[in-house]
């Protein structure tokens, strides 16, 4: 159990997993800003958003000035703020979607940010967002420049699939833990969070499973290596089979999802070790 | 899992002329080029503009900034494609290690 279930977690729901906790949707969990009260984080916009606290840039300023302190400093603020997302599988994903009310299809601002990319059209959106929070859209018409879509159950998961099979990281995003306000589709390295997970160990924490192959089924196509965005699966050039990095796997289960043999299989991280207690 | 960077290593500088840059956002040349994402682009925020929606054809209501240098390889892809000659990249001298490690041998004792 990573300490966002045992925090927000119903051992009586779905597992004891906090993503398939009900309450965590209410929308009395929704934090409503007081009159008077400034702009803070993402909400604020772009620039303000990333000067709201430290961030990565103060981080390689400190290596670079090779201020131990500091780096250290900044980077347990970081992990602090982070610890408001996970990596879900698709599976779980689907069970996620039938809780939420509303789902709005909404463009990324993470690659608006990286790669300058401004959706407009309705096909191209990649994040979600979920929860009351949405209904309010409007006020914030740079955020969200592209509009939204709202979706019923059915359309949001056949989209979520359309997702998996474009080879999209499904990230769950906590608004104010425990709210759960949007479900991210990311790659490396056009987005923020899945670029922090794997450039400095901030971000996302890993997801409740890890891939393990099967040698017997494995024919070493080397689709799952094409999908792993993580840099935890690779091809295995000795005995010609994909191989994972349990230590590097995040349990996102792309490569279970694309394999064509059905080789892969995602584990319980519990059960496996040496990785039950690996979350960054 | 240890992701740490070695402390001390020196990133490149990436300096970014923004009297030339100014619509970054509508020509996002570099953005799209560069192969390890290095660059962002950031929204002026200002206490009126705060919930406007922003015209990218406007200059200066987007800012370009490179807040992912330490990923950046010196390819130097990002200036070859600029259309302003907006960019320059400032390659680093890595500096030395503190600890001397002149004429220590494999094998001595501290």
């Amino acid at each position: 159990m990573c300490f966002l279930c045992e925090q927000f977690g119903d051992p009586k729901q779905g597992n004891g997993l906090w993503y398939l906790n009900p309450t965590n949707y209410a929308r009395n969990m929704y934090k409503l800003r007081a009159p008077g009260q400034g702009f803070a984080g993402a909400e604020a916009g772009l620039e303000t958003g990333a000067r709201s606290g430290p961030s990565t840039m103060d981080l390689l300023t400190a290596i670079e000035n090779d201020d131990y302190p500091t780096y250290d400093k900044i980077r347990k603020a970081l992990v602090a703020r982070g610890q408001g997302s996970q990596v879900v599988p698709l599976v779980d994903a689907d069970k996620v979607l039938e809780l939420c009310s509303p789902i709005g299809l909404i463009a990324c601002i993470c690659r608006k940010d990286s790669r300058a990319i401004d959706e407009r059209n309705e096909l191209e959106y990649t994040c979600m967002g979920m929860g009351v929070g949405m209904l309010k859209w409007e006020r914030w018409p740079e955020r969200y420049k592209g509009g939204v879509k709202f979706v019923n159950i059915d359309e949001a998961k056949e989209w979520n699939h359309e997702m998996d099979r474009r080879g999209f990281v499904h990230i769950l995003m906590l608004f104010g833990a425990p709210y759960i306000g949007g479900f991210c589709q990311c790659d490396y390295p056009d987005c923020g969070a899945i670029r922090s997970a794997v450039d400095f160990g901030l971000g996302p924490i890993k997801g409740h499973y890890v891939a393990m192959v099967d040698y017997n089924k494995c024919n070493g196509c080397g689709i799952c290596a094409q999908r792993c965005q993580w840099g935890a699966l690779k091809f295995e050039v000795t005995n010609e089979k994909a191989n994972v990095d349990l230590f590097k796997c995040f349990g996102c289960g792309l490569c279970q999802t694309g394999c064509p043999r059905g080789a892969i299989n995602m584990l319980e991280r519990t059960s496996v070790p040496a990785v039950a207690e690996v979350w960054r | 899992m240890t992701y740490s960077l070695p402390m001390g290593r020196k990133f490149p500088k990436i300096s970014i002329d923004l009297t030339k840059c100014t619509v970054p956002f509508l020509c996002k040349k570099c953005l799209q080029a560069c192969p390890m994402a290095v660059f962002n682009v950031a929204r002026v925020m200002s206490k009126e503009k705060r919930l406007v929606e922003m015209d990218p054809r406007v200059d200066g209501n987007y800012v370009l900034h490179a807040p992912r240098r330490d990923k950046c390889t010196v390819c130097n892809i990002c200036i070859d494609v600029c259309p302003v000659n907006a960019l320059k990249i400032e390659v680093p001298k890595q500096g030395r290690s503190k600890v001397e490690t002149k004429g220590v041998q494999w094998g001595d004792k501290e």
